[in-house]
């Protein structure tokens, strides 16, 4: 569904000279129209022609993904056209005030994905709101995904005997060149909506509400390119910028058997009951050389990655979500050996252990100091086992072509929570977890 | 009958509006402002003298002693930077920073402090920066004769408190103020200081009504002052000086942003509070 649908064909006034419109109301309708003009409130104004800076309408800003659940949204939520994610660090001293963060968290992420209006101070005071969406929030499908760093669980609030077992702060791989100050963070924040007004008016709201608890320490946002709904009903993977399909082996979220086996934690994951219904997040920042895959000839693309650019589907044709065929092509003639996705899921027998759920979003940033762009992939996945999922199948993909035209220079791991029902806030589970231990 | 503007203004605000703080009597804050303003009186006169000594020692080319007395000179603007902004002009030529120029140091437009600076503290010379003290001098003094002369507008008195605290969070909590002497500490706490003066002038006339909001600017400054004494020269002693600023642990920065930050949006609220527009 394009993001973007304008409003004037359905506008009953499209077209209507206003000053007509004002001499039909006669004296008690000019009153009315008048004041309607300098007030606002009470009088529906006549129609003008569509200005160059009108906003943009969109069909989709009602769209509201309920808070509350077993799983926190934005996992295997569908994944929408703008996404950022934020990097924090913990400015609380104690466990107190790690509480009382947690709790002003989960209240806004309420409201903002809810959608609603807010309090009208007097004007000599600083307003609630940044006011970029106007008087009232419409939630645009938005989604606020928390997550806790390795870091959150050192000798500040107590936590260390609760953390997730794999949880570990990110090294670097063979090809990485990590930036320090995009690395890492206490805790990160995913933001998805159908469009970036929502997602940085959520992030500014989240900002002005933790005063002295938090601190960003890096963000990046990205988005999707969309594309027209297909008469046949059929979806496809979103593209990256190298023009490739994005997520075509992703286990399918609606299988739900697959999700607690892969996604979810559970009571099979050897983890502190607390993170069942929790998920590793891993984060990646990774830099595309667009410019030299742009000179780089489509086969050989193609023979980098595994599938064809176009289609999406395997080597051997077909359509995207046909499964590849490795075997009947035991020496890689078909499907490189050294191809991406088959190096990331080779299909032999005990790999299904190692699939991971992608939700990534592609970023653009500045420009180096070379003139070339600096573009690339906000890649983030989920996974019940962030040894098994992520760490292992990057471990497969080390040296593989793909890194003559990417350099993944920042990112982190983190443990996204489990979900809350109403009245309760996210972490509890975590915090009562450590408390007992204290206590006992 | 023509519904007026500001009867339709009125209604949509008192619909669900916070109901506003009585504001206070106009004459309630005359005996804070003029309080200030003899404060900035004090602290100019202050910055003068300094700004004089240390202008003479880079125009005698006393390296060593020109980088000794460029920090404490500085901490008398620091305090009193939102009546020093008031003048735009002056605030430029006596306080910006490179970064606010195209060809950044080698722009012949950038003066003040920030030039000397760069001069006595990356170049570590006192060579061709003649000119440059004779500049400030000339500036300060005419700072200083022009607030003389100033009445001072309650609005800019009241969100002083605050500016001085976004100036914080803005520039000194990075270190890029004192890029080259890593001096911004001491620039950190006249900035606080600046901050607290006000903000004691008027708690009087908040804490009947809000004894809370008291008690959390007061523990935010305090909260600061502790960290900030970590790094005095001569312990318990600000006027004794700070360590450089890349001295400061990543763990302490942290521990100023969330004061810092608390402290602006609070402060925030204090024109609101007394009703002032």
């Amino acid at each position: 569904m394009s993001k973007h649908d304008t409003s004037s064909q359905g506008c009953p006034f499209a077209g209507l000279d206003r000053r007509r419109f004002l001499q039909g109301l006669g004296a008690a309708g000019a009153g009315i129209a008048a004041a309607g003009l300098s007030g606002g409130a009470l009088a529906s104004q006549p129609a003008r022609a569509a200005e160059v800076a009108d906003a943009p309408t969109s069909a989709t800003t009602g769209q509201a993904y309920p808070w509350h659940g077993a799983h926190q949204q934005g996992i295997t939520t569908p994944r929408p056209a703008v996404g950022m994610l934020v990097a924090f660090d913990v400015l609380a001293r104690d466990r107190a005030g790690l509480e009382q963060l947690l709790r002003i968290l989960s209240e806004r992420i309420d409201f903002l994905t809810r959608g609603g209006s807010y309090e009208q101070r007097d004007p000599r005071y600083p307003p609630v709101d940044s006011g970029i969406l106007g008087p009232t929030i419409d939630p645009d499908g938005l989604t606020i995904t928390l997550s806790v760093g390795a870091s959150l669980f050192d000798e500040r609030f107590g936590l260390a005997e609760v953390k997730p077992r794999h949880l570990e702060r990110m090294t670097a791989f063979p090809n990485d060149a990590l930036d320090a100050a995009r690395c890492h963070g206490d805790i990160s924040l995913q933001f998805c909506a159908n469009s970036e007004g929502t997602t940085i008016h959520a992030l500014r709201d989240i900002i002005k509400n933790t005063p002295g608890l938090l601190m960003v320490r890096w963000k990046q946002e990205g988005s999707v390119p969309v594309m027209a709904p297909r008469p046949d009903g059929q979806t496809e993977s979103a593209r990256n910028f190298l023009g490739f399909r994005d997520g075509t082996a992703n286990p399918p979220a609606d299988d739900r058997t697959l999700m607690q086996q892969l996604v979810w934690v559970g009571r099979n994951n050897a983890e502190p009951a607390w993170a069942h219904n929790g998920s590793y997040q891993a984060v990646r920042l990774i830099r595309n050389f667009v410019e030299r895959w742009d000179r780089t000839p489509l086969q050989e693309q193609e023979a980098i990655f595994g599938r064809r650019r176009d289609s999406g589907s395997p080597m051997h044709g077909g359509v995207e979500h046909d499964l590849p065929q490795y075997a009947g092509d035991p020496d890689g003639s078909v499907t490189p050996l050294d191809s991406h996705i088959r190096l990331a899921n080779p299909r032999t027998h005990g790999s299904e252990r190692n699939l991971i759920l992608r939700r990534p979003f592609n970023y653009s940033n500045g420009v180096e100091a070379n003139g070339q762009l600096d573009m690339g992939l906000l890649f983030i996945a989920y996974q019940a086992d962030l040894q098994a999922g992520f760490i292992t199948v990057q471990q497969r993909l080390d040296g593989e072509p793909l890194e003559e035209y990417i350099k993944p220079v920042g990112g982190g791991y983190f443990f996204t929570l489990p979900g809350v029902q109403a009245g309760d806030f996210l972490g509890s589970g975590m915090l009562a977890a450590a408390d007992a231990i204290r206590e006992a | 009958m023509l519904i007026s503007r500001r009867v339709l203004l009125a209604a949509a605000l008192s619909l669900g509006a916070l109901q506003a703080q009585a504001a206070v009597a106009p004459q309630a804050l005359v005996a804070p402002i003029t309080d200030y303003k003899l404060y900035v009186l004090d602290n100019l006169e202050q910055f003068t003298e300094h700004t004089r000594a240390f202008t003479e020692a880079v125009k005698a080319g006393d390296l060593a002693r020109a980088q000794t007395l460029y920090a404490p000179s500085r901490v008398y603007y620091e305090r009193i930077e939102p009546i020093a902004e008031l003048f735009a002009d002056l605030d430029a030529s006596i306080d910006a920073r490179e970064d606010d120029y195209e060809h950044g140091v080698q722009d012949p437009t950038f003066t003040g402090f920030h030039r000397l600076e760069y001069g006595l503290f990356h170049e570590r010379s006192t060579e061709g920066l003649d000119a440059y003290a004779e500049r400030l001098m000339s500036d300060v003094n005419d700072l200083e004769q022009r607030v003389q002369g100033l009445t001072f507008p309650p609005e800019a008195v009241v969100g002083g408190a605050a500016a001085l605290m976004e100036e914080v969070a803005a520039t000194k909590v990075s270190g890029e103020e004192d890029r080259y002497s890593h001096t911004d500490l001491w620039d950190f706490q006249g900035n606080l200081d600046g901050s607290k003066k006000i903000f004691e002038l008027v708690k009087p006339l908040v804490e009947q009504d809000d004894p809370a909001f008291v008690a959390r600017i007061e523990s935010n400054f305090a909260a600061l002052d502790d960290t900030l004494a970590n790094y005095h020269l001569s312990q318990g002693d600000a006027s004794k000086g700070f360590q450089t600023y890349d001295k400061v642990s990543e763990r302490d920065r942290r521990a100023l942003v969330g004061p810092v930050t608390v402290l602006a949006e609070e402060l925030s609220t204090l024109r609101g509070m007394l009703g002032l527009d």
